[in-house]
């Protein structure tokens, strides 16, 4: 019996200072091995004294079990240590830069066009194109601005002829669309306008979006609806928006749209030369001549259009105080959107 | 328009502040874009829109500032009593047409000179500088004042004691008051004495007849000039005054007798003399045009539930008078109000007047749209975002070309980029026509970048090009087209990839997003290009656009300081591009049997196009080969000069059974003497 436990004394002092997998398999092979220490008690078992062999038995097997256990326990600590090793050797640098692929900007203008674009589409609005090079006729006279109309001075145009110009805005689109379909419509129209202007608020070339509604009963309570509901979207809920009278020959009563200054909360800042709002939009109820125009009976219809400046708009959202920076198309500019 | 808070006091006792007021005129559609203090008083900056020529002055902003307080307006003292003596002056107009009302008085004996402080005050507070002449100083006083432009000649240097009002005619010049000789158009209208023109009606006076110091009589002038033919007078003369300004937007023909005479009366104050009779030409009597609306119109084009009553009285507060007839009320505008004119006209004054905030918000009840997204915004954002994530980044440039630019390109006369649309009145040469293509403007885009000090350029830009086709309006197409160029960009991770192959990868990855198959490349002819390094792209016989390398001519006139710089363009026609995009995408199943690889790796003649052995190797007649890759491309040691090696990656794969080893072997095996003969190359070991 003594023997036996000095057998598990020598295999505990010999076990304790391992430290690799080989030296491991040393002992494992002295101990549990087919040769090793316990295979021959086991196998001498038969010599022992019958009165004490139950005993000696119950031991012998009790040390193997704890010899095999804790050989078993060793074994993994050694497996993880050396695993640990390799990996530390493996180690890299993880704080050097990925390799990526470096995706290009949209251009900020036309994100804006986008934004503007889903939120009328997502109110049922579907959209529209037409010509930039157009016919004076459906530039302005369509639009009840004929030849001598004082209200040709508000928009300076590039013309290519006698009858024809760069469109001034997308309004031309409208006619073109009415005189094409019936009404109900609801329409946006964003595109590229020209006017002969330039300097830090003015580009030669532009960027509008135009709106159109006609139906058998929409009112200029309508109009407040859906533009208000546009700037909610566009600028978030709770924004003030006001309708203040104004003129434009295609529309009456119309409408110029400010919003309280997003810049001072409309206390009046430099942006908003101290009035606390900003002029985003006109708009107004669709002219009944611009009806006849387009051969639909005033009684019958009525209907609102809106035009905004994408340009204006992108400027207040990113707080941009020259418009010409969108059209030097400057990598450093442009990567910021 | 500049108006002084203290001088509309003459006309309306209101006590609110400035700021009040501007807010209420705002408001009311008369927008206050500045405000100026002004000694101890304050000047507002009125935004007078093209419809409201009765708000050119004080007294139109005066009404309605009353009617935006509920304020009564007062006018001015313009009564001439007494028994004035018979002016000696006759006045005959030929033009009705262009002159409904002419009006005028000889004032004798009146000395011209200084006026005094507080004229000259007011009409510094508005912007006009006095000029040391009471009878000029105090036209222009009443024009402020009133709207209405008058004109003072010297009576003595009118020949024959005669006006007359008739268009110009041939072969006419006048000297106006600014000194210059002009040239009058045919339908010009002016004022003539018995010999000369001595005015051009409603626009500028003429200098022999003008009021000097030593002017003793005159003859003050207020009439009614036909807006359209002021209008294209000045316009045509390129001459424009206070006077064109306001007789082209409309003036009150009623109202022209009291500015004539509130004119008179201040000359008198400040010059003496001796006023005459007024004569008075009228051929046709102005009568209010009657405007009937019905009252449920209003409410229903407005969305609001305003009682007939509330309706007009909102319209009497701006001096309308109106006539209840059930349901429709008449509306009978006054003079200065020729903007009304149909019923609409009247719902806008309801509704102005109510105020746009009192309407209340309505979100409409109406059938959905049949528009929506439609599938070429669709393919336009595919467009943009397959781009973009290529690495190119959007540029927008406007829509204008400089003529040089088509030189610039060397592009043959035939060229169909040379049937240019020009632009008639440029800002500037540089932009006088509109492109035919984008290129130029992305060469600009890039040499701005580079000089910037920027290396890695990848830009992009989807837009209209516009060709004459001869017809009405020129043909709108879009083009989608690009620039590389990346040098000397230091990389951790390196992957040097000549330009080209950028712009080529780049237009894979648009042609695999949107879908596009079946495109062959060939060598391209564009002038401006290098001739070995450019292709076109084509989709069955039709040109889709063109990529390549900018030619040495073209780079070395750019001038770039660059050694042998690498300067990829491409250009698609979009249009053909969206025509393309398949409708609709099926779906293909997925394979249930195992593939097997092989390699092969050919030496062969460096002239022959990768493509064509590509052609050889899936044109061969086993059906196993589903993919075919190319996957490398080496020339270099080992490979005898004139030859390259090229490695292609085989896919076998057969869809109803399990390919073996051995029959994979055999085919390879054929199918490797088949590239060998083809190509007339040799495997590489
Ligand atoms: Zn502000």
């Amino acid at each position: 019996m003594d023997e036996l436990l000095s057998l598990k004394t020598a295999f505990l002092e010999e076990i304790d200072p391992v430290t690799t997998l080989a030296e491991l398999q040393q002992i494992k092979n002295k101990y549990s091995g087919r040769k090793g220490l316990l295979t021959a008690r086991l196998k001498a078992l038969s010599s022992v004294p019958p009165d004490q062999r139950p005993l000696y038995g119950k031991t012998l097997n009790e040390i193997k079990d704890f010899i095999e256990e804790t050989l078993g326990h060793k074994e993994l600590l050694l497996k993880g240590r050396e695993k640990e090793k390799r990996l530390l050797t493996e180690k890299i640098d993880i704080t050097l830069p990925g390799r990526y692929t470096r995706f290009g900007r949209k251009h900020p203008i036309n994100q804006v066009l986008s934004e503007i674009k889903d939120i009328f589409v997502s109110m049922g609005f579907g959209i529209e194109d037409g010509p930039e090079i157009e016919l004076d006729y459906y530039n302005f006279e369509a639009l009840n601005i004929p030849k001598d109309h004082p209200a040709r001075d508000m928009q300076d145009t590039f013309y290519i002829s006698d009858d024809v110009v760069l469109r001034t805005h997308t309004s031309p689109v409208q006619v073109r669309v009415m005189e094409k379909r019936k009404p109900p419509l609801k329409i946006i129209v964003p595109g590229k306008v020209y006017r002969c202007d330039a300097d830090v608020s003015h580009t030669p070339m532009f960027h509008q979006v135009e709106g159109l509604m006609i139906d058998s009963d929409i009112s200029f309570g309508d109009l407040k609806g859906v533009i208000e509901l546009f700037f909610h979207s566009f600028f978030g809920k709770g924004t003030p928006v006001r309708f203040r009278p104004s003129y434009f020959p295609f529309t009456e009563p119309s409408a110029e749209v400010d919003i309280g200054c997003i810049f001072c909360a409309g206390k009046g800042c430099r942006i908003c030369k101290t009035t606390g709002w900003l002029e985003v939009l006109g708009c107004g109820m669709v002219h009944p001549r611009v009806f006849e125009m387009a051969g639909y009976d005033p009684e019958e219809h009525s209907g609102f259009a809106f035009g905004m400046g994408v340009e204006r708009l992108t400027m207040l959202k990113y707080s941009i105080d020259d418009i010409r920076l969108f059209y030097e198309n400057d990598l450093r500019f442009l990567e910021q959107f | 328009m500049r108006v002084p808070i203290e001088w509309l006091k003459d006309f309306v006792d209101v006590s609110a502040s400035p700021e009040e007021v501007a807010d209420r005129l705002t408001m009311a559609g008369l927008e206050i874009e500045g405000m100026e203090p002004f000694d101890n008083d304050v000047v507002l900056e009125v935004n007078v829109t093209p419809n409201r020529p009765d708000c050119l002055s004080i007294l139109g902003i005066a009404r309605e500032v009353a009617a935006a307080f509920g304020l009564p307006l007062k006018m001015p003292e313009t009564e001439i009593s007494g028994n004035p003596p018979v002016s000696d002056i006759r006045v005959e107009i030929l033009n009705p047409e262009l002159c409904n009302r002419y009006t005028g008085r000889t004032i004798t004996g009146v000395s011209v000179g200084d006026s005094p402080e507080w004229i000259k005050k007011r009409l510094e507070k508005c912007g006009i500088r006095a000029l040391n002449n009471n009878v000029v100083d105090i036209t222009n006083y009443v024009l402020l004042e009133l709207g209405h432009p008058l004109h003072a000649f010297d009576a003595d240097r009118l020949q024959g004691g005669m006006i007359q009002v008739r268009k110009a005619g041939p072969d006419r010049t006048i000297t106006t008051l600014d000194g210059l000789e002009r040239e009058l158009p045919e339908d010009a209208l002016l004022i003539w004495d018995e010999r000369n023109p001595v005015a051009v009606a409603g626009v500028m006076g003429g200098e022999d007849s003008s009021v000097t110091h030593e002017t003793a009589d005159i003859f003050l002038e207020s009439a009614y000039f036909e807006p359209a033919s002021v209008r294209r007078t000045s316009k045509e003369l390129g001459l424009r005054s206070e006077s064109s300004y306001r007789f082209e937007r409309g003036t009150d023909i009623e109202f022209l007798v009291n500015a004539l005479n509130r004119a008179t009366l201040l000359m008198r104050e400040t010059g003496g003399g001796t006023i005459h009779e007024i004569v008075d030409v009228y051929p046709e009597r102005y009568v209010p045009a009657k405007v009937s609306v019905r009252y449920s119109r209003v409410n229903t084009l407005l969305g609001t539930a305003l009682k007939k009553e509330e309706m007009l009285r909102i319209l009497g507060r701006i001096g309308l008078r109106t006539e209840d007839r059930e349901e429709l009320f008449d509306v009978y505008p006054p003079a200065y109000r020729r903007d009304i004119h149909q019923a609409i006209d009247v719902i806008e004054e309801v509704a102005r007047l109510h105020n746009f905030g009192n309407i209340p918000v309505r979100i409409p009840r109406t059938a959905l749209s049949d528009g929506i997204l439609n599938r070429r915004d669709i393919s336009v954002n595919t467009i943009r975002d397959a781009m973009r994530k290529a690495g190119l980044t959007e540029v927008i440039n406007y829509s204008f070309m400089n003529p040089a630019d088509l030189d610039l390109l060397g592009l043959p006369e035939d060229d169909v980029r040379r049937r240019r649309v020009s632009v008639r009145n440029p800002l500037k040469q540089e932009d006088s026509l509109m492109r035919t293509t984008l290129i130029p403007s992305l060469i600009n885009n890039f040499v701005y970048n580079l000089s910037r000090g920027m290396r890695d350029i990848r830009l992009f830009e989807l837009a209209r090009v516009f060709i004459d086709t001869g017809a009405h309006l020129p043909t709108e197409e879009m083009r989608l087209s690009g620039i590389f160029f990346r040098q000397d960009i230091p990389s951790i991770w390196k992957d040097a990839v000549p330009a080209f192959f950028m712009a080529k990868g780049a237009l894979k990855s648009l042609f695999e997003e949107t879908r596009v198959t079946e495109l062959s490349y060939i060598p391209a002819e564009e002038v401006f290009l290098h001739g070995g390094k450019s292709a076109d792209i084509m989709t069955g016989d039709k040109r889709l656009g063109f990529v390549g390398e900018l030619g040495p001519g073209i780079v070395e006139t750019l001038n770039l300081k660059l050694q042998k710089p690498e300067i990829v363009v491409f250009e698609l026609n979009a249009d053909m591009l969206m025509s393309l995009i398949p409708a609709r995408m099926t779906y293909t199943q997925i394979p249930r049997y195992p593939s097997i690889e092989r390699d092969i790796a050919v030496i062969m003649d460096d002239g022959i196009p990768s493509a064509r052995v590509m052609a050889d190797i899936r044109g061969y007649r086993y059906d196993f080969i589903a993919k075919v890759e190319l996957f490398d491309h080496y020339k270099g040691k080992n490979i005898p000069e004139g030859k390259k090696s090229l490695a292609f990656r085989i896919t076998y794969r057969c869809n109803d059974r399990t390919l073996t080893d051995s029959e994979v072997e055999t085919v390879h095996q054929h199918l490797v003497e088949h590239v060998l003969l083809k190509t007339g190359g040799e495997l590489r070991t």
